[in-house]
């Protein structure tokens, strides 16, 4: 079954659409003397399976309006940034931006999830020349942007693989050290951050 | 060790400094427990011993007044052998320990031995204040959020709370966290505020670090209930 049904197309075109966007923001960023905005950037869109499984769990009939409106997860973009500052100052350009408005906000940095895990969520509400599902022929469509540190995404990685194999021995052991490796980066993080405040103190 | 000593029987506590003094420790001698709550609150101490009669404060109002301030220093009260009470309401008031006058030197020093492996051997464990919570063995950080300290900021921290809302000079801080590294100065004690500073902003909490590059520091509580 094709979930996204006739909308399919639009998704990864907004996408790549978005991902130039932010390219546009950092190059900005660059032009006025500033460090750069991120790291790198990745996309994707969610696959078909995914997104029916997902919408099964909630309890949403299996239609393009549950895939692009209910669940606001289908386009996904993930700013990779060096440093903490980093991620605060894209989501402060992200909120200034005229393309698009920012309709939720998580902070799993401040407060960062009991397992450990840590990155900021935005749900950003982008308009677009694409027909939408509410019918109108120029629609707005939701995309996930998640924003973390290297250290954080290379975290969240590990931690993706301990969730994904299920045998694993001592898997309290396991998940205990990796609350205990998330505080470590976190640690890092700041340390790097404190460091690069403590320089430009210093210039 | 740097003690804070109260005893308003002049020859004793002659002959107590003598003694502590002859093992390297160091000795600040007061004569009642008005002057003790003073120099408790101006200085860092490892132990306050203090005598419960004294004139125009006790032993134990001057241990009640501390404890209130947020001091958590360990304190031994001098009891008189027939009182119980004493040492019930020393106890109750926030004392850690207590020896029974008259009373040997000998048993003072085992005393402070015993006190000193503990606080070298087993650390000080958890220590709470305002919002945030300090596990030195696993060298943590906890508020709405956890972080992980170096063993120096670990150090410091704990410092920091069992002396809180004290402003505490530069050369006390030196001394305490790096002994006897000598190579340590301003700058890199700076460095380390600034760690703390952003770990704890990192963890949420409100409680911050008072001062300016070069000191005095201060740990205070910046939530709207714990300003005073």
């Amino acid at each position: 079954m094709e979930i996204y049904g006739s909308f399919k197309p639009y998704l990864s075109k907004i996408k790549d659409e978005v991902m130039g966007k932010l390219d546009i923001l950092n190059q900005k960023e660059i032009k006025n003397n500033k460090n750069k905005l991120y790291e790198h950037l990745i996309g994707r869109i969610k696959t078909e399976d995914s997104m029916m499984d997902k919408c099964q769990r909630k309890g949403f009939s299996l239609s393009p309006k549950s895939a692009l409106y209910e669940c606001k997860d289908a386009i996904g973009i993930r700013i990779v940034c060096n440093f903490i500052d980093d991620v605060y100052r894209a989501i402060e350009l992200l909120k200034q931006a005229d393309w698009c408005t920012v309709v939720k906000e998580k902070d799993y940095i401040t407060r960062s999830k009991p397992n450990g895990y840590r990155s900021y969520h935005l749900i950003l509400k982008v308009a677009t020349p694409y027909p939408a599902i509410d019918g109108s022929m120029a629609g707005s469509y939701f995309v996930e942007i998640q924003l973390r540190t290297i250290a954080m995404d290379s975290w969240a990685s590990l931690e993706h693989e301990m969730k994904y194999k299920h045998n694993i021995e001592n898997s309290a052991q396991i998940v205990k050290e990796l609350k205990r490796c998330a505080d470590q980066l976190a640690s890092c993080d700041v340390q790097m951050q404190t460091i690069r405040q403590l320089i430009r103190e210093n210039r | 060790m740097r003690i804070l000593l109260a005893e308003d029987e002049k020859q004793l506590s002659r002959v107590i400094v003598a003694a502590l003094n002859s093992r390297n420790y160091d000795v600040v001698p007061v004569y009642n427990g008005q002057e003790a709550v003073k120099k408790a609150s101006q200085g860092v101490y490892d132990l306050m011993i203090f005598d419960i009669m004294m004139p125009v404060m006790t032993g134990v109002e001057a241990l009640k007044k501390i404890r209130a301030s947020g001091d958590q220093t360990y304190v031994i009260m001098l009891t008189a052998m027939a009182e119980v009470d004493d040492k019930v309401t020393g106890l109750d008031a926030g004392a850690d320990d207590y020896i029974t006058k008259p009373f040997s030197l000998k048993e003072l020093l085992a005393r402070i031995r015993s006190l000193e492996r503990r606080t070298e051997n087993y650390g000080n464990g958890v220590l709470n204040f305002g919002d945030i919570t300090l596990d030195s063995n696993e060298q943590r950080l906890e508020s709405f959020n956890s972080i992980s300290l170096s063993a120096k900021e670990t150090k410091l921290l704990n410092l920091f709370i069992l002396n809180a809302n004290k402003k505490i000079i530069s050369e006390i801080l030196i001394d305490h966290v790096w002994e006897n590294d000598d190579d340590i100065d301003q700058d890199t004690l700076w460095i380390y505020i600034s760690y703390l500073r952003q770990k704890l902003q990192a963890v949420n909490a409100h409680v911050g670090i008072e001062g300016e590059k070069g000191g005095p520091y201060q740990l205070v509580n910046t939530s709207k209930e714990g300003r005073t």
